[in-house]
C-alpha cells in the first residue's frame, strides 16, 4: 500500500516537473516563466519528497527528507520575487495578449 | 521575554540537529555547540522583537499556504499544457494594510507560490502583482493571505 | 521501485538539461538566472532520488546544501549582479 502510494507520489512529481520545464519553454515572458518554474518545480519537488520520505527507514530520516521542501519552497518564492522586481525596475514590460 | 525566546529557540535547533543527525547519538559534542552558536547567532541576528508568533495563527497559516500551494502548482502546470493561449496576464496593483516589516515581506514572498499571483514591487503599502489570469479572484486571495498573516504576529510588550 | 526512481531521476535530468538550453538562449539576463530556480529544485530533486537508488544518504545532506545555496546565490544575484551588468537602474 505505502509502496503505492510513494509510487505515485513520485510519478506525480515528476509531471510536475515536466509541467514547469514546457511553462519555462512555452510561457512567452519572464513573469510567467518564474510563475511555472517556481510553483509547478515546487509542487513536483513536494510529492518526490513525500514519496521518498515514506520509504525512509526512520522517522529522523523521513523528516530530514521533509525538511528540504520548506527550504527550496522559501527559496523559489524569494527567489521568485527577487527576479520579478528586477525585471521589473529595469522596465521589462510584461506580455500582454 | 528573552529567556523565553531563547529556549524556544534552543529548542528548535536541538530539534533541527536531531534530524539532521538523522536520530544519531554520536555527534552529541558537536550537535551541542553547534545549536549553541545557532542560539547565540539566531539572537544576534534577529533579537526578540515585540513581535512573536501564535501557534494557532502559524497552523491555520500553514494549512492556507499549503492548500494554496498545491492548488497553484496544479493550476500552472494545466496552463502550461494548454500553451500561452491559456494566459491572460495583466499587473494590479493594490494597498496592503499589514505593518512594515517581516509581516509584507512574508505576504510579498509567499504570493509567489500562490494561485496565479507573483508580486513584482513593494513600493511602502502599494503592491503590484504580475498575474497569470486576470480573471482570477487574485485580490480576494491576497486579503485572505493579508488577515492569516495579521493573526500569526502577535504584538506582545 | 528502485528502477522507478531511477528512471524519474533520469527524467529530471533530461528536463534540467533541456531547460537550461532554453533559458541560456533567454532574451534578457532575468530569463538565465531561472536557472536559480531550477537547479534548487530540480537538482535537490535529482539528489534525494539517487541518495535512494545508490544507498548515499550522505547525498541527502548534499541536496540541502544546494537548497541553501539556491537561495543565497538568487538573492545574491537579484541585488547585485544584475545591476552591475545593466548599468544603474535604481
Amino acid at each position: 500500500m505505502i509502496e503505492w502510494l510513494s509510487m505515485a507520489l513520485l510519478l506525480a512529481g515528476a509531471f510536475f516537473f515536466f509541467a514547469g520545464t514546457v511553462g519555462l519553454l512555452r510561457f512567452p515572458d519572464v513573469y510567467s516563466r518564474l510563475h511555472a518554474l517556481a510553483k509547478a518545480d515546487n509542487l513536483g519537488l513536494g510529492c518526490a519528497l513525500f514519496g521518498l520520505a515514506l520509504q525512509a527507514e526512520s522517522l529522523a530520516a523521513a523528516l530530514k527528507l521533509l525538511l528540504i521542501w520548506p527550504l527550496v519552497m522559501a527559496a523559489s518564492a524569494s527567489i521568485g520575487f527577487a527576479i520579478a522586481h528586477r525585471a521589473h525596475r529595469l522596465g521589462i514590460a510584461p506580455w500582454r495578449k | 521575554m528573552i529567556i523565553r525566546s531563547l529556549f524556544l529557540r534552543g529548542l528548535l535547533f536541538v530539534a533541527l540537529w536531531w534530524i539532521l543527525a538523522e536520530g544519531r547519538h554520536d555527534g552529541w559534542l558537536l550537535g551541542g555547540i553547534a545549536v549553541a552558536a545557532a542560539t547565540w547567532a539566531s539572537l544576534k541576528l534577529l533579537p526578540p522583537a515585540r513581535q512573536s508568533i501564535r501557534l494557532a495563527g502559524l497552523l491555520a497559516f500553514l494549512r492556507f499556504f499549503l492548500w494554496n500551494s498545491l492548488r497553484g502548482g496544479m493550476q500552472v502546470a494545466g496552463m502550461a499544457l494548454r500553451g500561452r493561449e491559456a494566459l491572460q496576464p495583466a499587473i494590479i496593483e493594490l494597498q496592503v494594510s499589514l505593518p512594515p516589516g517581516s509581516a509584507r515581506i512574508l505576504l510579498v514572498n509567499a504570493l509567489g507560490l500562490m494561485p496565479g499571483s507573483l508580486g513584482v514591487d513593494l513600493d511602502g503599502a502599494n503592491l503590484r502583482l504580475h498575474v497569470l489570469d486576470a480573471c482570477q479572484p487574485i485580490v480576494a486571495e491576497t486579503r485572505a493571505l493579508e488577515v492569516l498573516i495579521t493573526d500569526l504576529f502577535e504584538v506582545t510588550s | 521501485m528502485t528502477t522507478l526512481m531511477q528512471a524519474v531521476a533520469l527524467f529530471l535530468l533530461a528536463n534540467l538539461v533541456l531547460a537550461l538550453v532554453v533559458a541560456a538562449r533567454g532574451p534578457t539576463p532575468a530569463d538565465r538566472m531561472l536557472m536559480a530556480l531550477l537547479i534548487g529544485t530540480t537538482g535537490t530533486g535529482i539528489l534525494v532520488l539517487l541518495a535512494q537508488t545508490m544507498h548515499l544518504p550522505a547525498l541527502v545532506d548534499v541536496a540541502l546544501v544546494l537548497a541553501l545555496l539556491a537561495a543565497i546565490g538568487g538573492i545574491a544575484f537579484a541585488r547585485r549582479a544584475w545591476q552591475d551588468v545593466e548599468g544603474e537602474h535604481d
